[in-house]
């Protein structure tokens, strides 16, 4: 599965592949919104909730790790000091 | 001496999630069995191991043991192999309730006779997980909370 061939994919499939295959990298919060970041075979996806993990807003997938760097600063290291 | 912790007619379901926002959608979750199940939680498993290894004899045993594999001081898995230790929670059914969908982690909790549940990504799933906690309950647990629900 490639991104372009993910990003064709209906909504309620994306998010099924997700559950099934997908790995999760972490969670940031947007004003409101609360966003999902998962990894699937080589390229990220970011699901954006309405109300969370009920009611998805939109599926945005992208290559590349420059996006990550939100979800970054949300990894708490204290206990790791 | 132990002191009795909790006196309840209700089935208390313990969840341990360092995460408001997951302890918030399985509240809610049970929340339709509210008239027969209390969730009690807990940030961590280290908190959640404490507050079951101190549960008096009088104290009613949960009913399931929800964990989240990832969580600070003492993680899902680690809490699991200690309570598999504790002779009173052998037959206590413990989910590890995770982000994770990845084999070693599932194998982990069959190999420790515990579920696996992938935590959701949309509605349906969640509708679909609430039903699976209950159905890791006893049979004789499971009918009394949907009959009540």
């Amino acid at each position: 599965m490639t991104l372009c061939e993910f990003s064709l994919l209906p909504e309620e499939e994306k998010t099924a592949l997700l559950y099934e295959q997908g790995v999760y990298i972490g969670k940031r919060k947007r004003g409101g919104t609360t966003v999902l970041l998962y990894q699937l075979e080589g390229f990220y996806a970011e699901v954006y909730y309405r109300q969370y993990r009920r009611v998805v807003d939109r599926i945005r997938c992208f290559a590349g790790t420059e996006r990550l760097d939100p979800y970054l600063t949300e990894i708490d290291v204290e206990h790791l000091v | 001496m132990t002191m009795t912790k909790y006196t309840t007619s209700k089935h208390i379901v313990v969840y341990a999630d360092d995460d408001p926002d997951d302890v918030e959608l399985v509240q809610e979750a049970f929340e339709q069995f509210a008239s027969n199940v209390e969730v009690i939680t807990f940030s961590d498993g280290s908190r959640a191991l404490s507050y079951l290894r101190n549960l008096a004899e009088a104290d009613p045993l949960p009913c399931l043991i929800i964990l989240d594999i990832n969580m600070p001081v003492l993680n899902g898995k680690e809490t699991l192999l200690r309570l598999r230790q504790l002779d009173k929670y052998d037959n206590v059914p413990v989910v590890l309730f995770t982000t994770s969908s990845m084999p070693v982690d599932r194998q982990f909790a069959t190999h420790n006779n515990a579920g696996f549940v992938t935590k959701p990504l949309g509605f349906e799933q969640m509708e679909m997980i609430t039903h699976s906690f209950i159905d890791h309950c006893s049979e004789e647990t499971q009918k009394k909370i949907r009959r009540m629900g």
